[in-house]
């Protein structure tokens, strides 16, 4: 029996301790401009759309762009190479992962944080809005 | 009123429950007490007719649209059609607890019916003591100043206490709903969320038996009862994602089965660690092992569901899952629901611990019981890898402040290596259950799965272009998975196919793993020529950002204009052929065709979607939903989407100009709620565009600039006698892709009529771009004026410069991940057929040995 159990043991005890090191470098921090101008590796940047500047699709340059502003009131231009993301226009908070370049953020991934998609909005009346999941 | 009552049920089948509790608990403290039980049965049984009743309720409420009720405010509204008000019954967070509750009185239901005498009462205290727990997240109920529950019966102002307006107007019942999202609006939801929710009922069954064995310190006995209970748990999770995998593929567009959210892991967690539990309960169910893991693993998968139904119902996950999540106010309840299926069940599993039988484990490594030990924790490992992705929120903290969810490749780095010792375990694991080996009558055994997997191996490696290593090994054990359990089912199938169900479940696991590899690494998109040498220039440097930075990243997408076939790949041209408008089946909603033609000749032609999602787009902003369209095929799928497209563009110039009176979003919203009917010319009436402008103002409408340039004074010889007042207006009208204009000036006039004023005001017809403009109204002692424009969108149908983005791409035997899918459910029926009709088998032994002994 001891063999085993040791083995099963060490087996358990490397493998979960791997695990959450792994982990551990795998997940990063939610960010802001200034700081991952600092980065070179890819970062998550919270913020919100800046609407007063333009935003749009271009085919030509085969990107979407946009200007974002983070949660310090930093603004940068963010370049996006897919077509508008859904939900994107309506999104009140944005997570753009990616990383800053020349103060240009190149993203490769944009999370819409929608005040919630899984549920019907649009209603002046919700001052307190206990929303539901699915 | 019916919301009164339906507060009422559920406070009442609360207090029921508790009393069925107390009573089974005092059933099961003075052994067989019959009578007690008797009535704790009947108590058991009006809770669930409660809780019918109270749905009922709830669907009537939903039926006859009570808006003064949260939940069917929150959730539907009047256009909504009937299978999605059934739906929206459990598409919220109260009412897929009451699902939850139905179905688990459901198979308390059974278990009452089915349980022998000895284990029924202690079975089920711990039912209903999940019912308990459940029935309390739904009490709405104030004990000084501490909510409990969520009752699905709050009206508007119960939920939303501090609105301003509610306050005022404690009695406003709203005309309409915000409706059931989009995106849930498919018929995978009249079936997703019930399976799902029965599988969650179900797993009670193992959990309720391993505490009751733990109690009564019968650790043995209970696991022949609990094992087709299990095995029906897993059968209905499994259903239920690969249901939910489903639905995400065909219907949205973020291109696959699985995306690692939160959500869906939530399901497959406890799918994971329910397997492990029946690998260790098929180990020990005979009477001299061990029990310790079985009820390990019981207590686990329990644990997991109270602990993902934490995370996805508290709205801790709000920040990482794309499907958001807002606290109900349920927090603290569901920590304390988690809390207290942990400290119970641990609790009692540490106090019985000395007495538990423990392993003498000194067999060698081939024994059975250890390969199926291992491979029951390298699921249950599996489960642990995905359940700390899942929690970063929680433990990320631990690390980083403000932690962000692991990326997808977390996942897939740990669940791939576990993924091939799983499927290698599979095949050693079948072969030393049947028969014993040692080493070297193993490898011996082996020779055959092991020669044929290699050759399929190196084929697919040749044939499928592999480079990856780690692919490759995959591959192997793959194959060697399909091979090998093939062999085992080859052999029983001609002694006892019945035995069959677990090597049937095994093959379907490794034909789904070829199917996964093969549909997402072996990918292919669709491109144009111009987009392909785009995609070469950027990974060969050459292309640059407007600042001079370098681009780095390749695109998926290409440009079809209308009518011109283009080339996608080698022996294809895809055409953009038209846009339709599909009011009917969403306002709003356009139906693209593409033609695929290859150079075999082979035509068929794809219809994606893009529709405007009423219930979050706004008065200036339209929130579009796209929905792919799949061509399923046995060796590839193609799949594709349109992710923009010159109508959508329009609209949102349209909408940005922002000067419109009429938005957009109101009038396809317009479109929808009012009936749609049809005038003589069957073309319907909600093709008509009404807007006011000032002189001098432009308006963008569909794809078409207005200009009111000015007044124009009608000659008297154009009106009629009985004109009172005529005015033309002078129209410029620009059709925006092309930059074509056009003038008109149409006529504004009262005239008298057998004495009553009437207005007349013949609409202008434009030929060439097939819709008429009517100078529908003017604001006396203003310049303002309304036009009225009808056939705008069938001239932005029949828009000859339309264009789409599409998005396009080839997965590669993707069936196999539905078929590996089918057999794993194949598989586990068989085996419930088999255990079903085991322990049928010995409860009849066990009547017939008592009434032989009395």
């Amino acid at each position: 029996m001891k063999p085993k159990v040791i083995m099963g043991v060490i087996f358990i005890a490397g493998f979960t301790s791997l695990l959450f090191y792994n982990f551990g470098n795998s997940i990063s921090t939610y960010t802001n401009f200034n700081q991952a101008a600092k980065s070179s590796s890819s970062v998550h940047v919270v913020g919100s759309w800046d609407q007063s500047k333009p935003s749009g699709f271009s085919y030509s340059t085969k990107t979407f762009s946009f200007y974002m502003k983070d949660n310090k009131g930093v603004e940068r231009k963010v370049l996006y190479p897919k077509p508008e993301p859904n939900n994107f226009e309506q999104a009140k908070k944005i997570v753009v992962v990616g990383q800053l370049k020349d103060n240009v953020f190149y993203a490769d991934q944009i999370l819409m944080k929608c005040p919630s998609k899984y549920n019907a909005n649009g209603s002046n009346l919700k001052s307190r809005a206990p929303k539901k999941n699915q | 009123m019916i919301g009164e009552i339906g507060k009422i049920l559920i406070v009442s089948a609360f207090v029921i429950a508790l009393t069925s509790l107390f009573l089974y608990y005092k059933a099961s403290r003075n052994d067989l007490k019959p009578k007690l039980e008797k009535t704790a049965h009947r108590l058991f049984a009006l809770m669930g007719l409660l809780a019918v009743i109270s749905s009922g309720l709830l669907i009537y409420l939903i039926f006859t649209h009570q808006f003064q009720y949260y939940y069917v405010y929150d959730h539907t509204s009047l256009n909504l059609q009937t299978r999605y008000l059934i739906a929206a019954f459990y598409s919220g967070q109260t009412g897929s607890f009451l699902l939850w509750i139905m179905w688990t009185a459901l198979v308390g239901w059974g278990l009452i019916k089915w349980t022998e005498d000895e284990f029924r009462a202690p079975v089920m205290v711990f039912v209903t003591l999940i019912e308990v727990f459940l029935f309390s997240m739904l009490l709405g109920v104030n004990i000084g100043s501490i909510h409990i529950g969520a009752s699905p019966f709050r009206t508007i102002s119960e939920a939303m206490p501090n609105a301003p307006y509610l306050r005022a107007h404690p009695n406003f019942i709203p005309a309409d709903g915000n409706g059931l999202n989009d995106l849930l609006k498919s018929p995978w939801i009249l079936i997703h969320p019930p399976i799902l929710f029965l599988g969650f009922s179900l797993m009670t069954v193992p959990f309720a038996y391993a505490m009751a064995g733990l109690w009564k310190r019968k650790y043995h006995e209970w696991i022949k009862p609990a094992l087709p209970w299990t095995l029906g748990a897993n059968l209905c999770l499994i259903t239920a994602i690969f249901l939910g995998g489903y639905w995400a593929y065909v219907t949205l567009s973020f291109g696959g089965f699985w995306a690692w959210d939160p959500v869906e892991n939530a399901s497959f967690v406890p799918w994971l660690i329910g397997v492990a539990g029946l690998h260790a309960m098929v180990v020990q169910k005979k009477k001299d092992k061990p029990k310790t893991t079985s009820i390990l693993f019981a207590i686990l998968a329990y644990v997991a569901i109270a602990y993902e139904s934490f995370l996805t119902r508290s709205g801790v996950l709000g920040n990482s899952s794309v499907h958001s999540f807002v606290d109900l106010g349920l927090y603290d309840q569901l920590v304390f629901f988690l809390g207290a299926v942990i400290v119970v069940s641990f609790g009692l599993f540490i106090y019985r611990w000395k007495d538990l039988p423990k392993s003498d484990a000194s067999s060698s490594m081939l024994n059975r019981d250890f390969i199926l030990f291992s491979g029951a924790m390298l699921l249950f490992l599996t489960g642990l890898v995905i359940i700390i992705g899942t929690s970063s929120p929680i433990i990320g903290r631990f690390f980083v402040n403000n932690p962000t969810p692991p990326p997808k490749s977390f996942y897939n780095n740990w669940t791939m290596p576990l993924a091939i010792a799983l499927a290698i375990f599979t095949v050693i694991g079948q072969y030393v259950w049947w028969k014993n080996y040692d080493a070297e009558s193993l490898s011996e055994a082996l020779l055959g799965p092991l020669v044929i997997a290699s050759i399929a191996s190196i084929a697919t490696i040749i044939l499928g272009n592999v480079h990856n290593i780690e692919y490759m090994i995959y591959l192997f054990a793959a194959y060697f998975g399909v091979v090998g359990n093939g062999f085992v089912v080859a052999r029983l199938y001609k002694k006892k196919p019945k035995l069959a169900g677990g090597a049937t479940t095994h093959i379907g696991f490794a034909i789904m793993l070829i199917g996964i590899l093969a549909s997402t690494a072996y990918q292919t998109d669709f491109l144009d020529a111009q987009t392909r040498n785009y995609n070469h220039a950027v990974k060969a440097g050459k292309v640059m950002n407007k600042d001079g930075t370098k681009v780095s990243k390749t695109v998926n997408f290409f440009q079809l204009n209308k009518g011109e076939p283009t080339v996608i790949d080698k022996n294809l041209t895809a055409t953009f052929v038209n846009m339709k408008m599909d009011n009917q089946a969403r306002p709003g909603q356009q139906l693209y065709t593409i033609k695929f033609h290859y150079k075999n000749g082979k035509t068929y032609y794809m219809h994606p979607v893009i529709y405007p999602m009423l219930t979050t787009s706004t008065k200036n902003k339209i929130n579009w939903a796209v929905s792919p369209q799949v061509k399923a095929g046995w060796f590839h799928d193609i799949y594709l989407y349109v992710g923009g497209s010159s109508y959508v563009q329009n609209i949102n110039n349209e909408l940005k100009s922002g000067n419109q009176v009429e938005s957009v979003a109101e009038r396809v919203k317009n479109a929808g709620s009012a009936p749609v009917s049809q005038d003589n010319s069957g073309k319907s009436n909600s093709d008509l565009v009404t807007f006011r402008f000032k002189r001098g103002q432009s308006k963008t409408v569909d794809g078409y600039t207005f200009t009111f340039k000015n007044f124009k004074k009608a000659s008297d010889s154009e009106l009629p006698d009985s004109a009172i007042i005529a005015v033309h207006a002078m129209i410029n009208i620009k059709q925006d892709s092309t930059g074509a204009q056009k003038s008109i000036s149409p006529m504004f006039s009262i005239v008298k009529n057998n004495g009553k004023k009437m207005s007349y005001a013949p609409p202008v017809t434009i030929d060439d771009w097939k819709f008429a403009v009517q100078f529908s109204n003017v604001k006396p002692m203003s310049d303002n004026i309304q036009l009225t424009v009808s056939g705008l969108k069938n001239a932005a149908q029949n828009d000859q410069n339309a264009w789409v983005v599409v998005v396009a791409d080839r997965k590669p035997f993707i069936s196999l991940v539905w078929a590996g899918i089918f057999i794993i459910m194949i598989g586990f029926s068989i085996s419930i057929l088999r255990r079903w009709a085991e322990d049928k088998r010995r409860t009849e032994r066990m009547k017939a040995a008592r009434s032989g002994a009395t």
